[in-house]
């Protein structure tokens, strides 16, 4: 079945709607370390909230969309108390300091999730228009996967055309490029920086509500996805856009089939990709700047 | 004149021999709490040898921890070797593993040698998470303790096994407290003070960092080997990223660059995360929010503070930066 056409395909779109999950996830984390060499541990943390924003929206109203779109702008807010209480004072610390504080955050996340919603795992109902499967060559296919395959390249092209078309993109390029001359320009830097920090914090909880309806809504699944993430970012280069798309790509296969075609040895694919990686270029694939 | 009873020396005496005046009137748990708190203290210093001393935060360090258990488990329970062995191939098993990552990881620095020693330890866990020969996530049981039958010693006695563990992390204090104060050590201090400047009178600044990371994981690995011995037990969550995580804030609450520091840390967060888990369900929390703190406001950490009121006291006129 290894060499069945269908199969494969089949795989390439789990592999390609992992691999846009991961992108939302990281191409957040990226950039705000490209801006402001911060690096939060917490993102996980932030794509759980979204899952569980969006689920208490959901069992609220009752609607799915209501829940897309409401549950990243609350994971937002809460990003926005986050950075004004601790990260903000945290900016020039040491990465160690900020390693820490973030991983404190985690177990904080964690246990008000516990607290909230409690241990048992939940999930998210697909909304009924997804809840038809699309037949593609013949073999069955949920199309609610098709549909975050579509959002991931949606987000893309949004976030290229605004980094690459408009002034405020390429204040944000040129701030990841050297921070210290921008702000010379007269250019307010941290308030860009607080703005990408916030479309981060939104697009974790954006791929979290909408991996709710996925994979089940639980504590712990921040820390799963959170290495990951991680991964990506390292093996695409810290702080580029590009890095984000071609490391979630490359993770998001690796992932998948790995655990198809070698399951004894599935998660450390992934790991030996990125060892591979880093050892033919020590930055990761598109480094903003030099390692 | 050199001052060979420092105020570090003097501490890690005196609590040394309050663990081992303890272990007599202490319980069955106080045993082995106090057996837990001086693995852990292994641990933490030699992590303190990469955070304190060289500078080099790892968020890793918990592979060789496992590495080491691991090591002890396979060796003991399928191989049929003796403990002693087993723990002395633990410890040159994590040294070589050490070895081969300290290779290309001590080039990097800061962000970047974070979250590849933590993408690295991430697979190894992968690795025996998998591994059904090993237990995969079950873990693997019945892994024997040393045999302390020369010294007419029964090592299944937990207070027995107390006293053995302070015993090992009292000489494995001697140990890198010697390597600290030697030459090696002051190259290293040098180094995490001024990298550049050591660079330009000539020093391998890459082969002292892959050494002391070597050393590190090989102290990491005995305390790995002496985890398994006591629960008798080890799954691959002793080498998930957050043990990494856990160890390095111990670093931290005890204060960074005294080994002391690090034993000071392991036991105030073990002891701090037994008393709260006994109290509500959502300790965690309370940790994390006090992790957050001690980061925030308590740069030097407990010991690394009171070695400062304590120098300032004995003479107000030195200077401030004697608690290292």
């Amino acid at each position: 079945m290894f060499t069945d056409p269908t199969f494969l395909f089949i795989q390439t779109l789990n592999g390609l709607q992992l691999a846009m999950l991961l992108f939302l996830l990281s191409v957040g984390l990226s950039v705000i370390f490209g801006l402001m060499n911060f690096i939060n541990l917490a993102h996980g943390t932030l794509y759980m909230l979204g899952a569980y924003f969006g689920l208490w929206v959901y069992v609220n109203t009752g609607s799915f969309w209501v829940a897309l779109a409401l549950a990243p702008i609350g994971v937002m807010v809460v990003g926005m108390v986050f950075y004004v209480t601790l990260i903000k004072r945290l900016r020039t610390a040491p990465p160690l300091k900020q390693v820490l504080v973030t991983f404190g955050l985690i177990f904080v996340g964690l246990d008000a999730v516990r607290m909230s919603w409690g241990n048992l795992s939940k999930s998210i109902p697909t909304p009924d228009v997804f809840s038809q499967s699309v037949t593609i060559f013949g073999e069955i296919y949920p199309s609610y996967r098709l549909f975050i395959i579509g959002l991931g390249v949606a987000v893309f092209v949004i976030l290229y055309f605004v980094l690459e078309r408009t002034r405020i993109g390429s204040v944000i390029r040129a701030g990841v490029d050297d921070r210290d001359m921008v702000s010379c320009l007269g250019i307010n830097v941290d308030l860009a920086f607080f703005g990408v920090f916030c479309i981060g914090c939104y697009l974790a909880g954006l791929s979290g509500a909408v991996a709710g309806a996925v994979f089940p809504v639980e504590p712990g699944m921040d820390m799963s996805i959170l290495i990951l993430t991680l991964i990506v970012v390292v093996v695409g280069g810290l702080g580029s856009l590009k890095g984000a798309v071609v490391g979630s790509l490359m993770i998001g296969m690796a992932e998948t089939f790995g655990q198809v075609f070698l399951p004894q040895f599935a998660s450390v694919t992934i790991y030996a990709l990125m060892v591979v990686v880093l050892l033919v270029r020590p930055g990761g694939l598109f480094p903003t700047r030099a390692a | 004149m050199k001052n060979y009873f420092t105020l570090e020396r003097v501490t890690a005496l005196v609590i040394v021999v309050s663990c081992l005046g303890f272990v007599d009137f202490a319980g069955y748990y106080g045993q082995e709490l106090i057996a837990e708190i001086a693995i852990l203290a292994i641990f933490a210093m030699s992590l303190d040898l990469l955070v304190g001393y060289t500078g080099l935060v790892s968020l890793g360090h918990a592979a060789f921890l496992g590495i080491g258990a691991y090591a002890t488990g396979i060796l003991t329970v399928h191989m049929g070797w003796n403990v002693a062995s087993s723990m002395a191939a633990g410890v040159i098993m994590a040294g070589l593993i050490a070895a081969i990552i300290g290779a290309f990881v001590v080039r990097l620095g800061g962000i970047f040698f974070i979250m590849i020693t933590l993408a690295l330890s991430q697979m190894f866990y992968a690795y025996f998470l998998k591994n059904r020969e090993f237990g995969g996530d079950d873990g693997m049981p019945g892994i024997p303790r040393l045999d302390l039958e020369m010294f007419g010693l029964d090592a299944s006695d937990p207070a027995i096994f107390a006293v053995f563990t302070v015993i090992v992390a009292a000489l494995v204090f001697v140990l890198l407290d010697l390597i600290m104060n030697s030459p090696f050590g002051r190259y290293l201090l040098a180094i995490h003070q001024n990298e550049n400047r050591m660079r330009s009178l000539g020093a391998p600044i890459g082969l002292y960092k892959l050494a002391i990371f070597i050393v590190a994981g090989m102290v990491a690995g005995l305390a790995g080997s002496m985890q398994a011995q006591h629960m008798g037990f080890v799954s691959p969550d002793a080498m998930f990223w957050t043990v990494s995580g856990i160890v390095l804030i111990m670093v931290i609450v005890g204060g960074t660059g005294t080994l002391v520091g690090a034993v000071v840390g392991a036991a105030v967060v073990r002891m701090m995360s037994h008393e709260l888990s006994s109290l509500t369900e959502y300790w965690m929390m309370y940790m994390g929010l006090f992790f957050i703190g001690i980061v925030l406001f308590a740069g030097d950490g407990i010991y690394g503070t009171l070695a400062k009121y304590w120098h300032r006291a004995r003479d107000p006129k030195a200077p401030q930066d004697l608690a290292k």
